[in-house]
């Protein structure tokens, strides 16, 4: 049976730092089981970068350094890998602990247990009971669903280009878009990409869900400055409809439309078995109103009546 | 799979440093420090006596387990290569930081977990260094209603019945119910699962459709039942719900992103066809009504004419006759 990769990798990383000297492929090779049995020397070097590459996503600061016959080493230095030491008290471990839980991606979950796990090698106390009462009970969960999520947060963070098929909310067909990642955030569980769109030379904010097909991810790096500020929040709530900037009056049966009534600015009991309720009006509006069917009459903005009517006419011919 | 033998490896390498310094330790004690489970903790154990920095010079690692304590042998066999957890990764750094900020500005938490997780993250950025940068590249907000977070948070930890008034938007109705809470969570929304008296049923309760709450005197009591896994999403219909479908033009496709659905079948024109299930199909009159021009529903037929008649009715109210 082929040796497990764990069991390689692990090697591969003691062999790196417990050496004093850089060990060049050849006596690496010589020491770890798993390269003896790779067969010819292409596996075994497809497999060793592949290794590298591999612990350095671990963290592993690893060398490479030249000797005086042109051959190349490798170490992990003690000083460049070890971790600073850290002080938490078992408050600060219980809330670190609640944050490591939070991760529904795989990739992020493992990544958190193993920060997790390296400050308790580190010392970091253990919390003790789950302490009733004394702490908010709350279990926070990070959603996500999108398969596009993955890759574009390695292209933020390596900074790399990206080209992706986007199908816009409305657009029939999907779209190629190149993009310069900036960001990535979770607004209501749906995540969203800030980036700079290189076909349309400005900022533009792409929801996941709607990328259809690969990411693909360009290997040269983009130089272009990142915004330290990103509003994609800001950006999706006016897609959302959030930025009202008028208002409307609407007429609402009595006992109807809760969530009406907790944005209305002013009700008023018409004595009808109506209320008269002033509400915010920005982009959506129309259609939110729509759903509450027969229980909601638009007394003005006319423009936003005509909406309503227009959408309602659709819906009774349907 | 190759994620798995990552995470495996990272966590061999602290468990390492863990246990030098704790000759004899507990497998339990290990396994719930290192939040694995014993088996996992095993299988590691399994591995490591096949490492060392040379399989010739008999410097493997000496761990040796009798399932109940763990003893490193040759803890210098290794030299020093073992002797500090290693620096985080950025990665580690992100998922932790990034996690640890999203909970700290959620309304409604208890300001000492609040003050001790933005005192944590402090000191992470600070050992994290430069690992610590890119966790700036993704952000997470978590919404929820920080006047009743507090109260569901107090009923729960003080063991006490709630009395809610809920607003449910598939009928367009507030009801008063009193609620047994078992467990408050956030998935972008903040949620209150409970065993809900009005319907004899464990219900899950959207924070900010709580139009008033009260904390009763009665003690909470809910039945003992495994808590729902929120890892496949918060709408689960049965396979025995009616179906319903429903055919959306481009400007109504978001209904497959908001809807779990079991097919979305593409259509000319960027148009779909959506099947869903619902335990109430009478419930997604609201989403027809909505859809207007850009979808209608195309079964069952009852819903299909409940939308009709409650537009006809509404355009009664401009003074239209359709």
């Amino acid at each position: 049976m082929a040796i497990a990769k764990a069991e390689r990798l692990m090697n591969l990383a003691l062999c790196l730092l417990g050496t004093r000297r850089p060990l060049s492929k050849r006596e690496l090779r010589g020491s770890i089981e798993a390269y003896l049995e790779a067969g010819n020397d292409e596996s075994f070097n497809r497999m060793f970068e592949r290794d590298k590459d591999d612990l350095r996503e671990l963290g592993l600061v690893i060398e490479t350094v030249e000797n005086l016959d042109g051959e190349t080493g490798y170490l992990a230095r003690r000083d460049s890998n070890r971790l600073p030491p850290v002080s938490l008290d078992a408050e600060e471990a219980a809330a670190l602990g609640l944050a490591a839980k939070v991760w529904q991606q795989a990739r992020l979950a493992g990544a958190a247990s193993g920060a997790l796990q390296k400050l308790r090698a580190g010392g970091m106390p253990e919390a003790g009971d789950p302490y009733e009462g004394q702490h908010s009970a709350i279990e926070p969960r990070i959603p996500v669903h999108e398969a596009a999520f993955e890759p574009l947060m390695l292209a933020c963070r390596d900074r790399r280009p990206v080209v992706f098929d986007y199908r816009k909310s409305t657009a029939a067909r999907p779209e190629a878009r190149q993009v310069e990642p900036w960001a990535l955030e979770c607004w209501r569980g749906h995540w969203y990409l800030a980036g700079f769109d290189r076909d349309r030379g400005a900022e533009r904010v792409f929801r996941l869900s709607r990328i259809t097909g690969k990411v693909r991810s360009r290997a040269a790096k983009y130089t272009a400055e990142v915004p330290d500020v990103v509003t994609v929040r800001e950006t999706v709530a006016s897609w959302a409809g959030e930025g009202a900037d008028r208002s409307a009056l609407i007429r609402l049966r009595a006992g109807a439309g809760y969530p009406l009534r907790a944005k209305a600015t002013a009700v008023r009991e018409c004595g009808d078995g109506w209320d008269e309720l002033e509400i915010p009006y920005g982009h959506g509006l129309d259609a939110w109103l729509v759903e509450f069917g027969p229980d909601v009459v638009v007394l003005e903005p006319a423009g936003l009546r005509a909406d309503v009517v227009d959408r309602l006419r659709a819906v009774a011919k349907g | 799979m190759a994620a798995n033998a990552i995470d495996q490896t990272r966590r061999m390498l602290s468990l390492v440093t863990y246990l030098r310094e704790r000759p004899g330790a507990h497998v339990a004690d290990v396994a719930r420090a290192f939040g694995i489970t014993e088996d996992e903790l095993i299988s590691d154990l399994d591995v490591l006596p096949m490492c060392g920095t040379s399989f010739r010079g008999g410097d493997l690692l000496d761990i040796d387990t009798d399932g109940e304590r763990i003893w490193w042998r040759n803890p210098d066999a290794s030299g020093e290569s073992t002797a500090e957890p290693l620096r985080l990764a950025a990665d580690e750094a992100t998922a932790l930081l990034v996690a640890a900020r999203a909970v700290a500005t959620l309304p409604g938490l208890r300001e000492s977990d609040r003050d001790a997780l933005l005192r944590a993250t402090a000191k992470l950025e600070a050992a994290a260094g430069e690992a610590a940068g890119a966790s700036s590249r993704l952000s997470v907000t978590f919404e929820a209603e920080g006047g009743v977070f507090a109260d569901v948070d107090r009923a729960i930890s003080e063991r006490r019945r709630l009395w809610l008034r809920y607003y449910s938007p598939a009928r367009d109705e507030l009801t008063e119910r009193t609620v047994d809470p078992i467990r408050l969570f956030t998935v972008g929304h903040t949620y209150l699962e409970g065993w809900c008296h009005l319907s004899e049923a464990r219900r899950t309760f959207r924070l900010d459709r709580v139009a008033e709450i009260r904390l009763l005197d009665e003690r909470a009591e809910p039945p003992a039942i495994e808590p729902r896994d929120l890892s496949e999403g918060l709408v689960q219909p049965a396979a025995e719900d009616p179906e319903v479908v429903v055919e959306v033009g481009p400007g109504g496709r978001w209904v497959a992103e908001y809807y779990p659905h079991d097919s979305a079948e593409e259509l000319a024109e960027g148009g779909l066809r959506i099947t869903l299930r619902s335990p109430d199909p009478a419930s997604l009159r609201r989403l027809a009504l909505r859809l207007g021009r850009e979808g209608r529903i195309v079964a069952p037929v009852e819903l299909a004419d409940a939308a009709r008649q409650a537009a006809r009715e509404a355009l009664a109210g401009y003074g239209e006759q359709v």
